[in-house]
């Protein structure tokens, strides 16, 4: 029996993704992609849709920045596509209006804030409903269709997912750490917060897991074998290299950003927005 | 570095990807693995805190050291991310049949020449995105890869977005038609033959936690080497242990070969469904026609209880509680009928096909112990698949050969007498 694998990045793919193709920085490429995850989180809490729904649209989500460009797609409709379509996938498939009107206040959330930033205006946040015969309604319906075929089609339909919960799991097992349930809660946490990171696409589930543990067993510090021979990630098949690179993905997301960082993602959840960054970014890289 | 060297192997990796997944060199995983390596080491700027170990790395690694679990395949075993190709990848030859899925056509793929079948998805009417069946017929097929589960090589894509196509191995006959055009039925080493198979495909499927939930001889294909293959994963799904809340449709599986507790209304029904789709199967291999050929739900419960003997709190503890069984006057108790059925069957035959068909869903034979089940130890042995004759395929649009006449009597013999009176 031939096992089947879940599709990972290719070293190609990774060394130029279509978006830094596309002049795309690098730093801008990962903030976005950490947004678009973040925007996928937060519907699925509005939806109050599981967590593995939430996780695999983050990870589809991720995988599809390998063969497309920000400047192609926009990040929010990709991840309202990803999470839609990853509802299905994890047999609790969501109801189109529900999404639609999430989408569209998660939208108007986001013009809220540029707003507020931009025009130091202090208005409370208010969602004003979409109009009862306006257009909103399909031409997110729309969105939302098209970006979920999109994302099947760019990933060939191999769309499967392996979730790292289980993995952790086993291994805090192993390791005797079940008792510490401070430790096992941290290390489950940093595993929901990599998913806004593009590591599930680049590494295996294994080395995921073991810079969650090691992560959070030097939080607590709480001593594992960790010199050789006896190196305690060793026993899961994760190189001390890549564990460290997973790590480094991972603390970069709480890295302190400066107020003009967290408006300018949130104003390019859109193509158009990107698009425009874009031409006032190469105007301004080529007059300095 | 190694980058460069990387490069050209890539893109040929990508066309080789349905066909060989895990055959790759060494050399090809040295190459794929550095490179990512390289790029990730300049990342973390803080001093590692044991940074030892990582100067002690190269060294364990030249010894061959660490070995990867069998649970942890080289990174090299996983494909890349690879986007749909377009269906002009293949050559259209004939139609097969269509469904109410969608149309069949077998297929040439231009660059090996292989033919296939592709089978257009309906996707016209679709107000929900992307039909959840169609994505779980996908998903079903990528997750059970086994020899006797149809092969699927990939999903292209037409000009517009509603033109999706699954590709799969062509494969010649269908077991449905073959035992209608068959002029005697399979031999009992066949038979076992063919259910191993079966059985071996099914338990892969269910140790996937994919359910098939359309079992039937019209769904099983065989080719010209013996070889039957699970296809048509339409209304497969994923299960869970314990089944998840909300139960599951009852709107499953081909009514002759339905199991009795989705007919009484079960919503949280499991392995045990495609089971009883295997007995009917068996049967039908044995009798060379439907087990149960009932019109209608109700028709079908009574040719159940007549076979089986209607349920008893000892056969099926959990028939009262079932939505529907209310609803159903049981016939007056008797004795099973399978002895009168398969007269011609062994002790151990009818004791499989009674372990398959039996009424208690807990308590019915699971794939894995049928695999086990002592009929397929006994005389006679399950008959090597390449020992099985070949059929015309009516798919290929080969022509079934001319039912052989007896030669007619020369012509001439007719006007023999008159001849020879003539003579005369």
């Amino acid at each position: 029996m031939a096992p089947t694998f879940y599709p990972l990045a290719s070293v190609s793919q990774i060394e130029k993704t279509p978006s830094r193709a596309d002049g795309i920085p690098e730093d801008l490429e990962e903030d976005l992609r950490a947004y678009g995850c973040k925007l996928i989180h937060e519907a699925g809490i509005l939806l109050k849709q599981k967590q593995v729904a939430v996780a695999t649209a983050q990870i589809l989500f991720q995988r599809f920045w390998y063969v497309s460009s920000m400047k192609t797609f926009g990040i929010g409709d990709v991840g309202m596509g990803a999470l839609y379509l990853a509802s299905k996938l994890e047999e609790c498939p969501l109801r189109t209006r529900d999404l639609i009107n999430v989408y569209d206040l998660l939208q108007q959330r986001a013009a809220h804030f540029i707003s507020l930033k931009v025009d130091s205006n202090n208005s409370e946040f208010k969602y004003a409903p979409m109009s009862y015969f306006g257009n909103t309604f399909y031409d997110i319906k729309d969105v939302i269709v098209v970006h979920e075929m999109q994302l099947l089609k760019r990933l060939g339909f191999n769309v499967q997912v392996v979730l790292p919960y289980g993995t952790l799991i086993n291994y805090l097992r192993l390791l005797g750490l079940m008792a510490r349930e401070d430790a096992c809660t941290r290390a489950w946490g940093y595993l929901n917060d990599a998913l806004q990171t593009p590591v599930y696409v680049i590494y295996q589930v294994p080395t995921i897991v073991c810079a969650a543990i090691y992560l959070s067993t030097r939080y607590y510090q709480i001593a594992l074998p960790s010199h050789p021979p006896n190196r305690w990630w060793e026993l899961f098949d994760a190189d001390w290299e890549d564990l460290w690179s997973v790590c480094g993905y991972i603390m970069r997301l709480y890295r302190e950003r400066s107020e003009e960082e967290r408006l300018r993602v949130v104003g390019l959840i859109s193509k158009k927005g990107v698009r425009s960054w874009l031409e006032i970014y190469a105007n301004s890289s080529q007059q300095s | 570095m190694s980058i460069s060297t990387a490069g050209p192997s890539t893109p040929s990796r990508k066309r080789s990807r349905w066909q060989n997944s895990d055959d790759d060199n060494e050399e090809d995983q040295q190459l794929i693995i550095n490179p990512v390596k390289r790029r990730t080491k300049p990342k973390p700027s803080k001093e590692p805190p044991s940074s030892s170990a990582t100067v002690a790395l190269p060294n364990i690694k030249i010894q061959g050291y660490p070995i990867h679990s069998i649970y942890v395949p080289p990174r090299t075993h996983h494909p890349p991310i690879t986007p749909s190709r377009s269906v002009y990848c293949y050559e259209r030859l004939n139609q097969i049949e269509e469904g109410t899925y969608g149309v069949v056509f077998r297929a040439r793929d231009k660059q090996t020449g292989d033919i296939v079948a592709l089978k257009k998805l309906k996707l016209d009417e679709e107000k929900n995105g992307f039909p959840i069946t169609s994505l779980r017929e996908i998903n079903a097929l990528m997750a059970c890869r086994h020899d006797n589960v149809v092969g699927i090589r990939e999903v292209v894509v037409g000009d517009t977005l509603t033109q999706v196509f699954i590709v799969m191995d062509f494969i010649e006959h269908d077991l449905k038609s073959l035992l209608t055009l068959m002029p005697s039925p399979f031999l009992q080493s066949e038979i076992k033959t063919l259910m191993l198979q079966l059985l071996s495909a099914i338990k892969h499927c269910h140790t996937n936690w994919i359910l098939h939930r359309d079992l039937k001889t019209s769904n099983l294909l065989m080719n010209n080497r013996g070889t039957i293959k699970v296809a048509d994963f339409g209304l497969a799904r994923r299960y869970g242990d314990p089944i998840g809340v909300g139960g599951m449709t009852q709107l499953v599986v081909t009514l002759w070969y339905r199991a009795p507790e989705i007919l009484l209304g079960a919503e949280k029904y499991s392995t045990a469904v495609d089971m009883w789709s295997v007995g009917c199967i068996f049967a039908e291999l044995l009798l060379k026609e439907p087990l149960f050929q009932a019109k209608n739900e109700i028709e079908l419960i009574s040719m159940i209880f007549k076979l089986l003997g209607p349920p008893t709190n000892n056969s099926w503890p959990g028939y009262s509680s079932l939505p529907l069984a209310k609803t159903i006057t049981l016939p007056s108790p008797h004795l099973h009928q399978f002895r009168q059925k398969f007269q011609y069957m062994t002790t151990a035959g009818i004791d499989l096909l009674m372990s398959l068909l039996t009424y208690d869903p807990d308590q019915r034979i699971s794939a894995e112990e049928a695999l086990d089940h002592p009929y397929f130890t006994e005389s006679p042995l399950p008959k090597h698949p390449d020992l099985f004759g070949s059929f015309p395929s009516a798919a290929a649009g080969e022509k079934k050969r001319k039912v052989f006449d007896s030669p007619s009597a020369p012509t001439r013999a007719a006007d023999y007498k008159l001849l020879t009176d003539f003579d005369m």
